[in-house]
């Protein structure tokens, strides 16, 4: 499983491509950053990890990957499909269809493809085509609004405010507030009077001089609520409401210039992430992988790596130059589908366009599905990879993933939570092979990097909102702590070397 | 030493690329915000310049089809 394409299939899900330009959009150079790291983080995995071994520790290369192995990178790889179906659900909500029936359609696609032996045949079509859906809908944006990338970037970066358009959803018909599903809150800067058209219960924070009161109202179809500077509104409020147009939206970054320039820099927590990328590239890429990769090979994963991420540049960036309400509460991926509103409004193109955006992420995840249980099937060298293609396993993980996919879970959280846990467990072998005297060490290192990581991880979901950095990425500590298992073990297997 | 020398000077370089980010965002008095063509400089090197210097990179760092051990 070196094949370029599958390497790229296996690295760019659509939730990450996806997530990457919600992170660009929602921080600015936050997610740049982040985007940067994902498109080095496999070009530095593809090269350290083959590097040739260290003479004195000769690593054990079984005919047959460790169990423990196999185990991790099958969780890993269920994780990925969980992100990718509940992001599926997250776009079907969106556009307005049940959740199940995106989960349903995705679940059942990855399902039956691995019936499918030659399915690895379609690996480049796929991705051609998740190639050609997006770039379609980008290039008709770019003649719409009159601008190329440079000139779409320069307008979003000179915007003097982020203000809800006369022809946003959110306007005119007014949305779900639970869809509001970002991590900022939904606070508001300026006076707004907001509508409930069909009544329900408001429940929001306001501020009134030093005092802070917790409000619930109950409103009837039409009512209107006027929320001042500082008051926020909770998310789980049940109900449909409106904002005014021209109003500022809510979490979106004071100015253009503002959004531009970013946060001010918590280089610690960044650090900590690219870390994790890294080692997570590591784990998924090159773990129980033998051999190094050819030039043509990491000219064409990295041309794809660039390929993506200039896309998903402009794709944010055209996406909030039509729809700046995508800020409200934090940017999410499912609403980065939704066809630019301004670039399309009234475009006979609208329709047929939006289809094969859909049909691009479907295709997308196909792909990554594929290339996601062939990367599993690499372990199995013994079995011809039989893994990737067990159809009572993979019966068994859909349901699992497509299951759970039910209750909506932030899905790039969970893709850093996969390449955490496989990191932790599978990175500090790849990075430092067992020596042949004691090739279960690296099992033990997976183990005690992944009691580690699921120690801190639990204690982050315990004290939720903490903000720590190392149980915000758990695998700063783990991976550690299993390549100092490794280094004890290798330090042991030379003195034994040196006392025969 | 030789053996690893390539691919070790390689994974250094992306590294180096990606440690150039947060230190062009620390330049002061807000240099990176600086526009040229329309995009800020931290934006023309996280979004363009080192993307494409880590492809030429890895493409760099991995041998030919002609490459020796010892120039791995």
């Amino acid at each position: 499983m070196t094949s370029a394409v599958g390497l790229l299939g296996v690295w760019l899900t659509p939730a990450v491509w996806l997530g990457m330009s919600a992170l660009i959009l929602d921080g600015g150079p936050d997610g740049l950053w982040v985007g940067l790291a994902l498109v080095c983080a496999p070009l530095v995995a593809l090269g350290m990890g083959s590097r040739p071994p260290a003479p004195l520790a000769e690593p054990a290369r079984p005919d047959r990957e460790p169990l423990f192995n196999v185990v991790i990178l099958l969780v890993t790889v269920g994780v990925l499909l969980w992100a990718n179906i509940i992001l599926a659900g997250d776009v079907a909500a969106w556009l307005g269809a049940p959740r199940w029936q995106g989960i349903a359609l995705t679940a059942a696609a990855g399902w039956l493809l691995t019936a499918w032996r030659g399915c690895r045949r379609i690996l480049t079509p796929l991705l051609l085509l998740a190639l050609i859906g997006v770039s379609v809908p980008l290039v008709q944006a770019a003649r719409a609004v009159g601008a190329g990338p440079l000139g779409a970037w320069e307008r979003v970066a000179s915007e003097p405010a982020f203000r809800f358009p006369a022809a946003s959803r959110w306007v005119t018909a007014g949305r779900d507030l639970r869809m509001a599903r970002g991590r900022t809150p939904i606070t508001f800067d300026e006076e707004h009077r907001i509508t409930a058209p069909k009544g329900g219960t408001l429940r929001a924070r306001t501020v009134d001089g030093n005092r802070i009161a917790d409000i619930e109202w109950a409103l009837t179809p039409g009512q209107s609520v006027t929320l001042r500077p500082g008051d926020q509104v909770e998310r789980t409020s049940v109900l449909r409401i409106r904002f005014e147009a021209g109003k500022r939206v809510p979490g979106a970054p004071q100015t253009g210039i503002a959004w531009a320039a970013g946060r001010a820099g918590d280089w610690a927590r960044r650090a900590a992430l690219l870390f994790t990328i890294l080692a997570g590239a590591l784990a998924l890429l090159r773990s129980g992988m033998a051999g190094p990769i050819s030039r043509g090979v990491a000219a064409a994963v990295g041309g794809g790596l660039v390929v993506g991420f200039l896309l998903a540049q402009a794709w944010a960036v055209y996406s909030v130059l039509g729809a700046p309400d995508l800020f409200l509460g934090g940017v999410t991926p499912e609403r980065l589908v939704e066809l630019p509103g301004l670039a399309f409004a009234g475009s006979p193109w609208r329709r047929p366009l939006q289809a094969a955006l859909l049909g691009a992420g479907l295709a997308g995840y196909l792909a990554s599905s594929v290339a996601l249980r062939e990367r599993l099937g690499a372990l199995d060298r013994t079995g011809g990879g039989e893994i990737g293609y067990d159809l009572g396993l993979w019966a068994g993980v859909f349901g699992v993933v497509a299951a759970a996919s039910l209750w909506p879970v932030d899905p790039w959280r969970l893709t850093v939570l996969a390449l955490g846990g496989a990191a932790a467990a599978l990175s500090p072998a790849v990075l430092w092979p067992p020596p042949s005297e004691r090739p279960a060490a690296g099992t033990v290192a997976g183990l005690v990097g992944l009691a580690v990581f699921a120690a801190l991880a639990v204690a982050a979901g315990l004290r939720a909102g903490s903000g720590e950095i190392l149980l915000a990425y758990p695998a700063a500590v783990a991976v550690p702590a299993g390549a100092a298992v490794l280094w004890v073990a290798r330090r042991g297997a030379r003195r034994a070397k040196a006392v025969e | 030493m030789q053996m690893v020398t390539n691919r070790t000077n390689g994974v250094l370089v992306l590294l180096l690329l990606l440690a150039g980010f947060p230190l062009l965002s620390a330049l002061p008095n807000q240099l990176a915000a600086v526009r040229v063509a329309g995009l800020s400089l931290l934006w023309w090197y996280g979004g363009v310049a080192a993307p494409v210097a880590a492809w030429l990179t890895a493409v760099i760092w991995v041998p030919g089809p002609g490459s020796g051990p010892g120039r791995q």
